[in-house]
């Protein structure tokens, strides 16, 4: 009698031992999707805020091409203001493309590259696009962790019962778009 | 495993270092007492206390001067701090470590701290110049996964006590040789037998500490490594390159010597024998490339004969 009381107990205390331990382990996964999530933001924010020079340095020697500066203009418009992360990641593939092309352009233009100022814009970017693909690599790792322990027996229960739902990977419209920015520095 | 697996068995094996540590200690200064007498026991013992707590403490600055690594600023060398920077984001980590330099020409480096906040990185000018940007980013991810595994403070933790026990195991030695003749006349001659096993047995131990820090954490290392910057070939062609590099470090000793990406010692290749390998600190690199090759689907050429162990 007293020994089936014993393991009972036992069991009741282990069993609420593994809940609050993998209850912790989602929060702590979903803490580290935010932070991803930000640091994301941060890179995509920063490489928006470099954009504006950028096209201020090539307009002056590349007058003909509107369309072009349009298009980067646009793509930082839609940058700054989007809001889910599937918009920002549809945001970030057309801002690659756009610098890209603004690149190709200034390509043409052998003065533009000798100014200084312009090689050191081009450093940044070139940076700013690897700090985003690494952001970018960081959360996709964290979400996938996350969204797997969601969906396998036994944290699942857990998940279901406190309102842990899978977060969505930040992905690039194609593999093409995958490739950074090649910038050219010689 | 998962990074939280890691972090809990590199918790366990500081634990472990700590408790092996104090034993090792214990059983030196216990040999001291007999074969001294209990005054040079108690004195070895306090001063081994106080500067494994003041290394426990300063455990990281200790590395840094005991390697030659100054500390740089972004100008100093723009690349390798974005570099590490794009590694600390790819790692999650909540802050960009410091980096620091040292001049030597031997390709290598480290990294050291106690905790994620306040680890840094080391690089030698050799490595900066024979690395290009893809392979730079492949070693400084392989230390982002040392500090995001906590595997740092161990690491670090072992090298300063390593230093310890040699520290002690030098001044026996010495206080052997040059008091040993008296001491063995007026004492026991168990006490000499005693504070000479003790002498051998320090050495031993020390191995046997680094030895708990266990190879497998470099392939860890690794394989975090390849999946921060999503390029196993990078690093692999990193280590390729450090393998054909034969220069030996100036400023290096045991009790460092696990911390590097790649094992710094070179000139104790004539010992090698049976025993070999069996108090390597690294993995050989042949080994590593080979599993990252198995992770990224590439393939480099074996490394020449003559430098596969290094």
């Amino acid at each position: 009698m007293n020994i089936l009381l014993i393991v009972i107990a036992v069991i009741v205390v282990v069993i609420l031992l593994w809940l609050v331990i993998a209850y912790n382990g989602l929060v702590r996964l979903r803490n580290e999707a935010d932070q991803g999530e930000s640091s994301i933001d941060i890179q995509l924010k920063r490489r928006a805020d470099l954009i504006p020079n950028l096209v201020e340095a090539v307009k002056g020697y590349a007058t003909h091409e509107s369309a072009t500066f349009e298009n980067v203009s646009n793509a930082r418009a839609q940058a700054l203001g989007a809001k889910s992360l599937s918009e920002k990641a549809d945001a970030d593939g057309a801002m690659q493309s756009a610098v890209g092309k603004l690149f190709a352009i200034a390509e043409a233009y052998p003065e533009l590259r000798a100014v200084e100022s312009f090689v050191q814009l081009q450093t940044e970017l070139a940076d700013t696009e690897d700090k985003v693909a690494a952001a970018r690599r960081y959360y996709n790792a964290v979400v996938q962790q996350f969204n797997t322990k969601q969906q396998t027996v036994p944290t699942s229960f857990i998940a279901g019962a406190f309102g842990f739902s899978p977060r969505e990977f930040y992905r690039l419209e194609d593999d093409a778009d995958r490739q950074p920015v090649k910038v050219d520095l010689n | 495993m998962t990074l939280q697996q890691q972090i809990r068995s590199a918790r366990m094996r500081t634990l472990l270092v700590i408790v092996l540590f104090i034993v090792l200690m214990a059983v030196i200064v216990a040999a001291i007492n007999v074969a001294f007498g209990s005054g040079y026991g108690l004195i070895m013992g306090m001063v081994a206390v106080g500067y494994g707590i003041f290394g426990y403490i300063a455990a990281g600055s200790i590395v840094a001067s005991a390697s030659g690594a100054r500390k740089i600023a972004k100008e100093d060398a723009p690349e390798l701090f974005r570099t590490v920077e794009n590694a600390a984001i790819a790692a999650g980590l909540a802050k960009t470590p410091d980096i620091y330099i040292i001049d030597d020409p031997a390709p290598n480096a480290f990294a050291a701290g106690r905790t994620p906040d306040k680890a840094y990185v080391a690089a030698t000018t050799g490595i900066l110049q024979l690395l290009d940007k893809r392979e730079l980013e492949g070693v400084m991810a392989h230390e982002m996964a040392h500090i995001r595994n906590r595997d740092v403070r161990l690491m670090t933790l072992a090298a300063v006590m390593v230093g310890v026990i040699s520290m002690i195991a030098d001044m026996l030695l010495w206080s052997m040789v040059f008091s040993g003749n008296r001491n063995s006349n007026d004492n026991n001659p168990l006490g000499a037998i005693l504070a000479i096993v003790a002498i051998i047995l320090a050495p031993i131990g020390a191995a046997m500490l680094q030895m708990t820090l266990s190879r497998r954490r470099e392939y860890l290392a690794d394989a975090t490594a390849a999946e921060l910057t999503g390029d196993p070939e990078g690093l692999a062609r990193a280590l390729y390159k450090l393998a054909a590099d034969q220069r030996p470090l100036a400023k290096v000793n045991r009790a460092t010597a696990h911390l590097w990406i790649e094992s710094p010692l070179r000139d104790n290749k004539g010992m090698r024998s049976s025993m070999a390998g069996l108090f390597d600190t690294h993995p050989p690199l042949q080994e590593r490339i080979d599993r990252l090759q198995e992770m990224g689907g590439f393939t480099l050429p074996p490394i020449p004969k003559g430098a596969a162990d290094a």
